[in-house]
């Protein structure tokens, strides 16, 4: 059934680097290993949904993915154009096809211009378009998202967290994108307005077949809106697999981990499942464990494991996973 | 917004009253006598004299009352007769507010200055904002490049030496050094009474200007430069840029049009409340050029116990504080749509 | 060739008497450029009494006579000076006629008169104008015009030196059709005559900026022919002495620097660089200390340094005496001034007719003689070094005007006091505060709430009367008067006021030189005031710029009408 889809995004050994410097020099010292070595791919029409816990790289990703970062390393290939080695003219020539909506839709959008000219801008710079023309396009993207077309003269400072979103949304979708990465767009939502936004982007998909990659750290609106869902641990993957496969029989114990902490929806089967507590803190980026980076939390580490790095393998069609002992 | 300043300006009269009366009392108490330079063959029986005929023999609350007719009923009215034409009450026989020292009207004294400082200060702050602002972009954008090294030092010594330093530093490299025919050879005396009518007189002027420009311009670029650079850094990390990036907008697009036009809005309000320090002149650097603005008539009033033209000039400046503070507050609220008065 | 020598020498001959006749032309030297670094304020010398103020002055309204730089009266607007020789000044002393040059006129072109000299003396005599050289008309009873070109100053009382009104640049005759609105109350209010007199002198006002620059042109109604040889004069105002001396010692931007108290050193490495040269020359300047006779103890309240109470030790002439040997005077000037002083020991040390020889000797330092005199006068020292008598101790409050010369001076003469016993507390004073008249502030020189007290004092024109006068018994400040009053040391004595008495009443310049020499070695030798320098005036000028005489006994600028560009 996935093999007759074909991916959109092709993410080969992705490394994000960040450079530490210190002293009066600032000579480098070091690096923090934000990504370190990831490899994915995201299909055509679906929802890869990319969970972790806070500081595990996730967001990085993300922005790599749409190459607002200089990686370090690895390939990024979107609609058979690599992107990693892009840059300048070429690379804001394929900006049009990959956009991103943002966690915080207060901060990311500049506060002194009006919701028209936001949405409005990517066009001035990509499209030739008359003024007239323009004005429709941004109603019509306004009319999309749920907004009245009235507002567009106005401040996102007049707007709610919710509005402010789908403004954020309309000027993703202002250029026609293929591929969209969504970073948290609901964390920053008050929970009744989460639903909202999330149908919108289920909605927005269908209409106009976008492919999403849905960064979260929730995993039951992970679980609601991801075809496949990716699990991340200081800067790797750990777990990849469908949705449903994934959910209901995690191999890695990380992944078991994070899933045995969601609340249950009906709470008579909620103490049928033992609760795994980690043990410590998440290691710094910048100087992770050798071996497996989980080994020094995870309740199965063995010796193997602060020596030798798992490999990413699949252990079951399209489930892939990090670890020695998934069998 | 209008409501707001109307009621901003409002509060001012009374403000102003006040700061205007405790600048009086100040002068009043200091031990200061407008007969204390005279040579001393002048004997003290006429320095008496010279004093009751400066009204100095009244109570303080006499002089401060006659200071605030002469100030803000004689001097408004003169203006409109010098500028319109129009007469209302005794025209010729108005007492204005005079100097001691030079016996001619205060307003009128400054009215001569003004165009001086305004050329010399003015033309400094511009120029070091036109120094500062893409000092500050740059510093920001390629943080910790050498060229932000180079500029936070370059910002640091104009910041911390003194103008008095740097202005004798260019006089002797520059018209001592420097041979008098050189075509690098600058006046170190500015010349007040050189007119622009021609080509050659603007080229004088120039040449009069540069040292004394730049001086106060490397201290005023070093101040907005660092404000620059920091609200710069402010917002280089806000998400809206990264959005801008996202757009696939050009980076000179989103450095210029996103970054820059937000992180002026605090540039521009420091900006606003510095322009009443041009008008205040630059005491140093005016004394040192010989500009003969406003600062230096100034120093030469508190030097000369001219009470008169001392509290008449501090009064001003207090005016153009108060009025710019509105003003900053006012392009606070024009420029940041996030910000309203009502 | 005799033919043709005479031919090269009568077109020699012509060429020179072109050049000679060019040399004549009024305003031929094109511009000057004048520096004060203290900016003129008016131009109105009765309502400034300022130096910057006289010296620009005088470049426009002129005098009757004034004095050359050798301090010799010279006819001006007169025609010549009136002595008792040539019946001038009448034999009681009681009236001077002064004989105006005829076909004087004034720079718009109408004739000077005598009536001009009356109505200056009325506008300066006026009790509502607040003329400050109203001292300069001290005992005028009337000044009166015989006919157009004689004027005739009487006075209340016989003066023997009848060159007060009319003589020396603060007091030039201003013209009465101009200022005729502006006697009285109406004097301050003429902004417009206050800022462009209309004169007799070489010059004429053509922009005048208070307290900044004056543009001045040649005056073409002057009345010498060929003068003044600038055609037009920039008095600049504003900036410090050391670069007012750069800009003409260094840079040549300007031709004529004036009063450069600098350093002595710097204004010789200035010099060094060739394109001008310092002047000085000798007034009567002198810097000296004034030794309080009266005691300034705050516990006297009201009776504070007041003759009731007289001083616990300053009044013992030994330790007066003492303070001064031990002061090394040639150090201070070299110190302090350079060239531009010279160690006196008198305090009328000129001009030189005036210039006691009694009081030779102080220029030697002694600090053991010093000792030796305060251990006879039983002065002893305590357990801390300073001497004591009778539970009374040689501590010494000196005060002064801010400045960093007398400040360094402070600091030797307490050194030097130190190693006679004598405990000295420094004190210094904001000059605008310590000259100034404020009856609130304590710190005046006339209030003297101090020991001792040091600054200098001088006199204008050439005559010491009034100067010495300052030390008469009436002339010491107290409350009774405002504290108004020079005779800072509050000293008095009969003897000396008889001295003074006898030379209102001498004409005779040789026997009132006597009677000045008398008093100033009273004063001398009883150590109420201790001279330490003699002070000059420095100026500089460009050497491009010729016929510059210092005076320092009129305006500066007094001869500006000869000044001319070297070629």
């Amino acid at each position: 059934m996935l093999d007759d889809k074909k991916p959109l995004v092709q993410v080969q050994d992705l490394k994000m680097h960040f450079p530490i410097y210190r002293g009066i020099l600032k000579r480098q010292v070091g690096a923090v290993k934000a990504v370190d070595g990831i490899s994915f791919d995201v299909f055509e029409g679906e929802t890869l949904g990319l969970v972790g816990e806070s500081g595990c790289g996730k967001s990085t990703v993300g922005r790599c993915v749409l190459r607002l970062y200089e990686v370090t390393g690895g390939s990024i290939d979107i609609d058979g154009t690599d992107i990693a080695t892009l840059s300048g003219a070429g690379l804001r020539a394929k900006r049009p096809e990959m956009q991103m909506i943002f966690q915080d839709p207060q901060a990311s959008l500049n506060p002194r211009m009006t919701v028209g000219s936001i949405i409005s801008e990517p066009l001035d710079e990509h499209m030739k378009m008359s003024k007239t023309e323009k004005r429709e396009r941004v109603g019509e993207l306004m009319d999309a998202v749920g907004l009245a077309r009235r507002f567009a003269d106005r401040y996102p400072h007049e707007f709610s967290g919710g509005q402010r979103q789908r403004i954020g949304i309309a000027r993703a979708l202002a250029l026609n994108p293929k591929f969209i990465v969504c970073d948290e767009p609901i964390a920053a939502l008050d929970v009744s307005i989460q639903a909202q936004v999330v149908n919108l982007l289920e909605d927005l998909q269908e209409k106009f077949g976008l492919t999403y990659l849905f960064i979260s750290h929730d995993l039951s609106m992970v679980r609601h809106l991801a075809t496949r869902v990716a699990v991340m641990y200081l800067g790797r993957l750990v777990e990849l697999g469908d949705s449903e496969t994934l959910y209901l029989t995690p191999k890695h114990p990380y992944t078991q981990a994070l899933l045995s902490a969601v609340p249950h929806p009906d709470p008579a089967q909620a103490g049928n499942v033992e609760r795994i507590i980690l043990e410590g803190d998440v290691p710094s980026p910048a100087n992770p464990p050798p071996g497996c980076t989980f080994s020094t939390r995870c309740p199965k580490a063995q010796a193997i494991c602060k020596q030798d790095s798992p490999e990413w393998r699949e252990i079951g069609e399209g489930h892939f996973a990090a670890c020695h002992f998934i069998e | 917004m209008l409501n707001y300043t109307l009621r901003r300006l409002m509060f001012t009269i009374p403000t102003l009253l006040l700061i205007s009366f405790i600048i009086f009392l100040i002068l009043d108490l200091a031990p200061n006598d407008p007969t204390g330079n005279l040579p001393l063959t002048i004997p003290p029986e006429v320095r008496e004299k010279i004093r009751q005929s400066l009204g100095l023999d009244a109570p303080m609350y006499i002089r401060y009352l006659l200071w605030s007719q002469q100030f803000f009923i004689n001097e408004p009215l003169n203006l409109l007769n010098q500028w319109f034409g129009w007469c209302i009450g005794d025209c010729e026989g108005r007492l204005r507010v005079s100097s001691w020292a030079t016996r001619s009207p205060v307003v009128d004294l400054i009215a001569e200055r003004m165009p001086q400082t305004l050329w010399v200060v003015g033309m400094s702050y511009v120029v070091g904002i036109l120094i500062a602002v893409p000092i500050g972009v740059i510093s920001a954008y390629k943080q910790y490049s050498w060229f932000d090294q180079i500029g936070t030092f370059i910002a640091m010594i104009g910041f911390s030496v003194p103008t008095f330093f740097t202005g004798v530093l260019l006089i002797v490299i520059f018209s001592v050094w420097v041979p008098n025919d050189s075509f690098f050879w600058l006046p170190s005396i500015y010349d007040t009474t050189l007119e622009v009518v021609d080509w050659d007189s603007f080229m004088l002027q120039v040449r009069q200007m540069i040292m004394p420009v730049m001086v106060l311009g490397l201290f005023n670029a070093a101040q907005i430069s660092r404000f620059m650079r920091a609200s710069m850094l402010d917002n280089l990390s806000q998400d809206y840029v990264r959005t801008a990036r996202a757009k696939g907008l050009k980076e000179k697009t989103v450095l210029l049009v996103h970054v820059l036009r937000n992180s002026m809005i605090p540039v521009v309000t420091v900006i606003a409340l510095g322009i009443p320090q041009i008008f205040g002149g630059a005491i140093i650097t005016e004394q040192i050029f010989k500009v003969n603005g406003l600062g230096q008539l100034l120093i030469i009033g508190i030097q000369g116990a001219d009470i008169p033209l001392v509290q008449t000039l501090t009064f001003l400046f207090a005016v153009l504080i108060v009025l710019f503070n509105l003003i900053a507050d006012v392009l606070y609220g024009l420029l940041d749509p996030r910000i309203r008065y009502e | 060739m005799k033919l043709k020598h005479l031919i090269a020498g009568m077109l020699g001959a012509a060429m020179l008497s072109t050049t000679a006749m060019a040399q004549e032309e009024r305003g031929r030297d094109g511009n000057v450029n004048v520096i004060y670094w203290q900016a003129a304020s008016i131009l109105n010398p009765y309502l400034s009494g300022g130096t910057k103020d006289i010296d620009a002055s005088s470049m426009v309204i002129e005098p009757l006579a004034r004095y050359d730089e050798n301090g010799n009266m010279v006819p001006v607007l007169a025609a010549e000076i009136p002595t008792a020789g040539n019946g001038g000044v009448s034999e009681d002393l009681t009236s001077i006629t002064w004989k105006l040059k005829e076909g004087v006129t004034w720079s718009d072109g109408t004739a000077f008169t005598a009536a001009d000299v009356v109505f200056t003396a009325e506008y300066c005599m006026n009790p509502d104008g607040g003329c400050q050289q109203l001292s300069k008309f001290g005992d005028v009873e009337s000044v009166e015009a015989v006919d157009d070109l004689t004027v005739k100053i009487t006075f209340s009382v016989p003066k023997p030196f009848p060159y007060g009104p009319f003589v020396g640049s603060t007091t030039p005759v201003i013209q009465a059709a101009q200022f005729a609105e502006c006697t009285g109350e109406a004097a301050p209010t003429c902004t417009e005559q206050n800022f462009g007199p209309i004169g007799t002198g070489p010059f004429v006002v053509t922009e005048f900026r208070a307290n900044d620059a004056i543009s001045l042109e040649a005056n073409s109604n002057f009345r010498e022919a060929g003068k003044p040889a600038f055609a037009t004069l920039t008095f600049k105002g504003g900036g410090d002495a050391a670069s007012a001396a750069r800009s003409v010692l260094e840079t040549g931007e300007f031709d004529y620097a004036w009063n450069l108290q600098i350093a002595p050193e710097i204004l010789a490495d200035m010099e060094a660089k060739g394109i001008g040269t310092v002047v000085s020359g000798f007034g009567p300047l002198v810097e000296r200390l004034m030794v309080n006779q009266t005691d300034p103890d705050p516990a006297l309240g009201d009776g504070r340094s007041t003759v009731a109470n007289p001083h616990p030790f300053l009044s013992d002439l030994n330790v007066r005496k003492a303070l001064s040997l031990a002061i090394d005077r040639p150090l201070l000037v070299e110190i302090g001034y350079g060239k531009a002083g010279n160690v006196t020991c008198n305090v009328l040390p000129s001009p030189a007719i005036y210039n006691s020889p009694n009081n030779a000797g102080c220029e030697v330092q002694d600090i053991a003689g010093a000792n030796a005199l305060l251990d006879e006068a039983g002065w002893v020292r305590g357990a801390d070094g300073v001497r004591e008598k009778d539970g009374v101790r040689l501590s010494i409050l000196y005060q002064t005007s801010t400045n960093a010369v007398r400040q360094d001076f402070q600091a030797l003469i307490k050194q030097w006091w130190a190693e006679i016993g004598v405990e000295t507390e420094l004190k210094n004073i904001d000059a605008a505060v310590f000259f100034g008249g404020d009856q609130s502030s304590p710190d005046t020189f006339q209030k003297f709430f101090a020991d001792i007290e040091m600054y200098a004092n001088t006199f204008d024109g050439t005559d010491p009367e009034a100067y010495m006068g300052n030390w008469a018994c009436s002339e010491i400040p107290s409350p009774d008067n405002a504290w108004l009053g020079g005779n800072m040391p509050r000293f008095c004595d009969p003897a000396y006021d008889a001295l003074l008495a006898e030379m209102a009443g001498t004409a005779d310049i040789n026997e009132r030189a006597r009677l000045a020499i008398a008093m100033n070695d009273m004063l001398m030798q009883n150590y109420i005031m201790i001279p330490l320098v003699h002070r000059g005036n420095v100026s500089a000028r460009a050497n491009t710029l010729e016929g510059v005489k210092l005076n320092v006994w009129d305006s500066q600028l007094w001869n500006v009408a000869d000044w001319s560009r070297a070629n």
